[in-house]
C-alpha cells in the first residue's frame, strides 16, 4: 500500500488546483481520477472568468481574490493559460431586466466592482456587433477569459513538478475510516494510506460522499454550448445577457416557456484561435451529457437576437457539461462534521475556473491548519450549512437521478 | 423548424447509401436518402476506371456507370432524395437535425443507416500548408468532375490504389507525374495499376518519404529522401524534385461524427482506418436502430461498401417487419458471401481479419446494448 498525506479525488480544474497548492506547500499528495485529467466539466465549458455574474458578498469577494492570482500562477506554469482581462457586457433586453440589473450593479459597485450601465446607443458604440434587440447593457472591465484545458493542465503539471503523484483511469471504490478519521482510499488499482481526502469530484461529488455516509447536496446542471468556426475578432469583451444572470439567481423572473425552463441565457466568448463559444442552458436532467436540437435552436436564436451577425457564421460543434449546482449557489468547501480528514472542494457550478485559484489556497490552508490569509466566513461554505436540508427532496427537486 | 418522419433515413448517397436505400425501398419501407453534396453518388462519379472482381461486383464497369445504375434504381423505387442537405446531429429518439437549403428540419426516423464515407488522411511536413499540397482524392475530383487540372507537375505521396489510379488519371488529364513516393518497401496497391504507371516511365520510389515542400507562396518543389529500416531518412539521400503540386494519397479515415453522437461503442482498428463503430452481421451498431455501411464501418472500397449497404438496407427493413426473416436471411447470405469473396487475397485478408475482430468485440458489447 502506498502512502501520502492527502488524496485528491477528481482531476478537474478544482482537483488539480488543490493538488497544486498542497504540493507546493510541501504536502505529499496524490490525484486519483477515474478518467483523464480535465475529462469532465472542466473540458465542457466556455472560457469566461466572470465577476459580474457573482452575487455581491462572499461569492464576489472570493472571485475577486481568485482572479488576482492568475498572473502569478502563469509565472509558475509552463503552459500558456491564455489569461486575459477582456471585460464583459451584459445585454439588457427589457425595462424589467434593466431595473434588476441596475440594483444588481449598484450592489456590485458597493463591493468594489466597477460596473456601469450603458444605454443602447452607448452599448452599440462600445460593441458594434451587439446591435440586435436590447435596451442597454452593463459594462465591467474586471472580467477575464482563460483557457479551461490549459489552466487545468497548468495546475496538473505544476503539481507534478512539486512532487504530486497522479493515478489516472483509477476508480475509487471505498474510503476506509479508523476511529472517525480518514485512513485510506481503496481503488481498483490498490489502496492509498492517507490522512486527508479531498472530494473534488464536481457534479459527481455526492457519489464519493456516499462512500462515507455523507449526504452532499450537489446536483448536475447541464449547460449546452455551441462552437463556431474560427473568426476574426468578433467581440472585444465577453457578452452575456440579463437572462443569464436571472437564470442563475432569479429563475422566478423567467417565464414558463420551454426556452425559459431550459434556462436559456447568452454567454459568448471567443478563444484565442477565434472560435466563438456560445452558451447556454441551465437544465436539471440528471447525469445526461447529450446535447439537444431544441437547445441548439434556442441558444442560437437568442444569441442572434442580440448579435445579428452570428446568423452568417458556421457552427462546427456542440457539447454539454454538467455544472455542480448547490442550493445557495456557493461551493461546498472545507471540513465536514463527523469525519476527520474528509475535506470538500466541490459545488462551484459555473464558477470552477474562476474560483479554482482561491479554492486551492483555502483548502491548503485548512489542511495545513494555517491561519487564513483571507477573512472569508468559511461556515457559509461548509457542508454543515445544509444539515437541516432534506436530501431526498433535494434530489427529487433537481432531478439528480432522473 | 419543419418536422418530417420516415421509416428509414440513409445518411450519405455514395455507393453504400444508394445500395442501402435500394434494398430498404424494395422491401416497401419508406426511405429518405440524405446527402450534403449537390449530386448523389459519393465518390463513384469520379471513378472513371473499370472495377475489378466478379460480375456481381460490376467487374469491367466504370465507377460512374455503376453510380448511374444505382441512381436510376433509387428513383424507380420512389426513394425521397434530399441533396444539399447537412445532417448536423442525431438526437434522442433518432431525431436528425437537418439543414436543407437554409431550412431547418427535425427528421424522426425509425431506423438510421449511416453511410457517411471516409475522408482523406492529412500528412504534416514543413511546407504542407502551402497552396499546391492537396489530397489525391481532391485532385481526382478536380480532373474528373470539374475538369480542372490542379497542376502541371505532380509528386504523388503514397502508392496505394488511390495514389496509383489518380496518378494515371492525372497523366490522362494532361499533367506530368514526376514521381510516386512510398514509405513502405513495396508498392501498396494492385500490380495492374502500378504497371500502367511504370510503363508510362514514372518512377515509384519505395522506402522513400517527403521531407519538405519548397516554395514561398505556393509549391515550387519538394525534397524527398530514402528511409532506412527504422523508417528514418538516410542522410545524404535527399533529392530535390521540381513540382508544382504535391498530392497526398496516404489513406482514408472513417467519418464517424454522427456515430459518436449516437453514443454507440467504438473500437480503434488501424487496418480499417481508425475508430470504427462496433457492428454485427446486420451492420447494426450497439445502438438499436442505428446501422453503418461503407467506409464508416471500416475503410475498404466501393465494391464492399455496396455490399454492406445492401446488408444494412435489408436488415433495417427486416427489423421494421417489411421483410420476413427467412426472406431477409436468404438475401443477406448472398451479400455476405459476396463480401467474403471481396475480402480474399493479400489485400482483402487483412481487412477480413480486422472485420472479424470487430464482430468478436461486438459480441461482448451486445450484452449491454442500449437503445437511444
Amino acid at each position: 500500500m502506498s502512502s501520502v498525506d492527502a488524496v485528491v479525488i477528481g482531476g478537474g480544474v478544482i482537483g488539480c488546483a488543490v493538488a497544486y497548492n498542497l504540493a507546493k506547500a510541501g504536502v505529499s499528495v496524490a490525484i486519483v481520477e477515474r478518467d483523464d485529467i480535465c475529462a469532465g466539466t472542466s473540458a465542457a465549458c466556455d472560457t469566461a472568468i466572470h465577476l459580474q455574474s457573482k452575487s455581491p458578498g462572499l461569492h464576489l469577494r472570493m472571485a475577486q481574490e481568485s482572479i488576482k492570482l492568475f498572473p502569478e500562477l502563469q509565472k509558475d506554469f509552463d503552459e500558456d493559460i491564455h489569461f486575459k482581462k477582456t471585460g464583459t457586457m451584459i445585454a439588457i433586453q427589457t425595462r424589467e431586466q434593466n431595473e434588476v440589473m441596475r440594483v444588481f450593479a449598484e450592489r456590485q459597485r458597493n463591493n468594489g466592482l466597477d460596473v456601469v450601465i450603458l444605454d443602447r446607443a452607448a452599448a452599440v458604440e462600445k460593441q458594434p456587433m451587439m446591435k440586435g434587440d436590447l435596451v442597454g447593457a452593463t459594462y465591467c472591465t474586471a472580467d477575464a477569459t482563460i483557457h479551461p484545458q490549459f489552466l487545468t493542465k497548468g495546475y496538473f503539471q505544476a503539481a507534478k513538478k512539486y512532487g504530486a503523484k497522479a493515478m489516472l483511469h483509477t476508480n475509487v471504490e471505498n474510503i476506509a475510516l479508523k476511529d472517525g478519521h480518514v485512513a485510506s482510499v481503496i481503488t481498483n488499482r490498490g489502496n492509498i494510506q492517507c490522512k486527508y481526502v479531498v472530494n473534488a469530484c464536481g457534479a459527481y461529488a455526492p457519489f464519493i460522499g456516499k462512500l462515507t455516509g455523507l449526504d452532499i447536496p450537489i446536483a448536475p446542471r447541464r449547460g449546452q454550448i455551441v462552437v463556431t468556426e474560427p473568426m476574426p475578432k468578433f467581440t472585444h469583451t465577453i457578452v452575456n445577457c440579463a437572462r443569464y444572470i436571472a437564470a442563475k439567481f432569479r429563475p422566478d423572473l423567467l417565464g414558463t416557456s420551454e426556452a425559459d425552463r431550459m434556462g436559456i441565457g447568452l454567454s459568448l466568448t471567443q478563444t484565442e484561435r477565434g472560435n466563438l463559444l456560445i452558451g447556454g442552458t441551465r437544465e436539471f436532467v440528471g447525469y445526461d451529457t447529450r446535447t439537444t436540437q431544441k437547445a441548439l435552436l434556442y441558444i442560437l436564436q437568442h444569441a442572434a437576437n442580440i448579435l445579428p451577425a452570428l446568423k452568417d457564421i458556421h457552427i462546427i460543434r456542440t457539447f454539454a457539461g454538467l455544472r455542480p449546482f448547490t442550493p445557495d449557489g456557493l461551493p461546498i468547501l472545507g471540513n465536514v462534521p463527523g469525519i476527520e480528514g474528509f475535506v470538500m472542494a466541490a459545488g462551484h457550478e459555473g464558477d470552477g475556473l474562476a474560483l479554482s485559484a482561491i479554492t486551492g489556497r483555502l483548502i491548503t490552508e485548512i489542511i495545513c491548519e494555517k491561519q487564513s490569509a483571507y477573512d472569508f466566513d468559511l461556515t457559509k461554505l461548509s457542508l454543515e450549512r445544509y444539515k437541516n436540508l432534506d436530501i431526498k427532496a433535494f434530489e427529487a427537486q433537481y432531478a439528480v437521478y432522473k | 423548424m419543419n418536422v418530417m418522419e420516415t421509416d428509414i433515413a440513409v445518411i450519405g448517397a455514395g455507393p453504400a447509401g444508394l445500395s442501402a436505400a435500394i434494398q430498404a425501398a424494395r422491401s416497401g419501407a419508406k426511405v429518405l436518402l440524405l446527402d450534403e453534396n449537390k449530386a448523389p453518388g459519393g465518390q463513384l462519379f469520379k471513378q472513371i476506371h473499370k472495377f475489378f472482381g466478379s460480375k456481381e461486383h460490376h467487374a469491367g464497369v466504370r465507377g460512374f456507370n455503376i453510380g448511374q445504375e444505382l441512381l436510376k434504381e433509387v428513383q424507380r423505387l420512389g426513394v425521397t432524395v434530399m441533396l444539399d442537405t447537412v445532417v448536423y446531429g442525431i438526437y434522442e429518439g433518432l431525431a436528425l437535425g437537418v439543414v436543407h437549403q437554409d431550412n431547418h428540419y427535425s427528421i424522426k426516423a425509425k431506423r438510421v443507416i449511416l453511410a457517411t464515407g471516409g475522408q482523406e488522411n492529412y500528412m504534416a511536413f514543413p511546407g504542407s500548408a502551402l497552396p499546391g499540397v492537396m489530397g489525391a482524392g481532391a485532385a481526382q475530383t478536380m480532373i474528373n468532375v470539374h475538369r480542372v487540372l490542379p497542376g502541371n507537375k505532380i509528386l504523388m505521396i503514397g502508392s496505394g490504389n488511390v495514389g496509383l489510379i489518380v496518378s494515371y488519371q492525372l497523366m490522362q488529364a494532361g499533367a506530368e507525374v514526376a514521381a510516386l513516393v512510398e514509405a513502405m518497401p513495396q508498392i501498396g496497391g494492385y500490380g495492374v495499376h502500378a504497371a500502367k504507371i511504370r510503363r508510362a516511365g514514372v518512377p515509384i520510389h519505395t522506402s522513400h518519404t517527403i521531407l519538405r515542400a519548397l516554395g514561398e507562396k505556393e509549391v515550387e518543389g519538394a525534397v524527398i529522401a530514402r528511409l532506412d529500416q527504422n523508417m528514418r531518412p538516410v542522410a545524404g539521400s535527399e533529392r530535390e524534385l521540381s513540382v508544382d503540386t504535391i498530392c497526398l494519397a496516404v489513406g482514408l479515415n472513417p467519418m464517424t461524427e454522427l456515430a459518436w453522437m449516437t453514443g454507440c461503442q467504438f473500437e480503434a482498428v488501424p487496418a480499417l482506418g481508425g475508430p470504427i463503430p462496433l457492428h454485427d452481421h446486420n451492420m447494426q451498431t450497439t445502438i438499436n436502430g442505428v446501422y453503418v455501411a461503407g467506409d464508416i464501418a471500416g475503410v475498404e472500397e466501393a465494391s464492399s461498401a455496396m455490399e454492406e449497404g445492401n446488408l444494412a438496407g435489408i436488415a433495417a427493413a427486416e427489423s421494421l417487419g417489411c421483410l420476413r426473416s427467412d426472406e431477409a436471411n436468404a438475401q443477406k447470405d448472398i451479400y455476405l458471401n459476396r463480401l467474403m469473396a471481396l475480402r480474399t487475397g493479400p489485400f482483402g485478408e487483412k481487412r477480413r481479419l480486422a472485420k472479424e475482430h470487430l464482430l468478436e468485440a461486438m459480441k461482448h458489447a451486445s450484452a449491454d446494448r442500449v437503445s437511444s
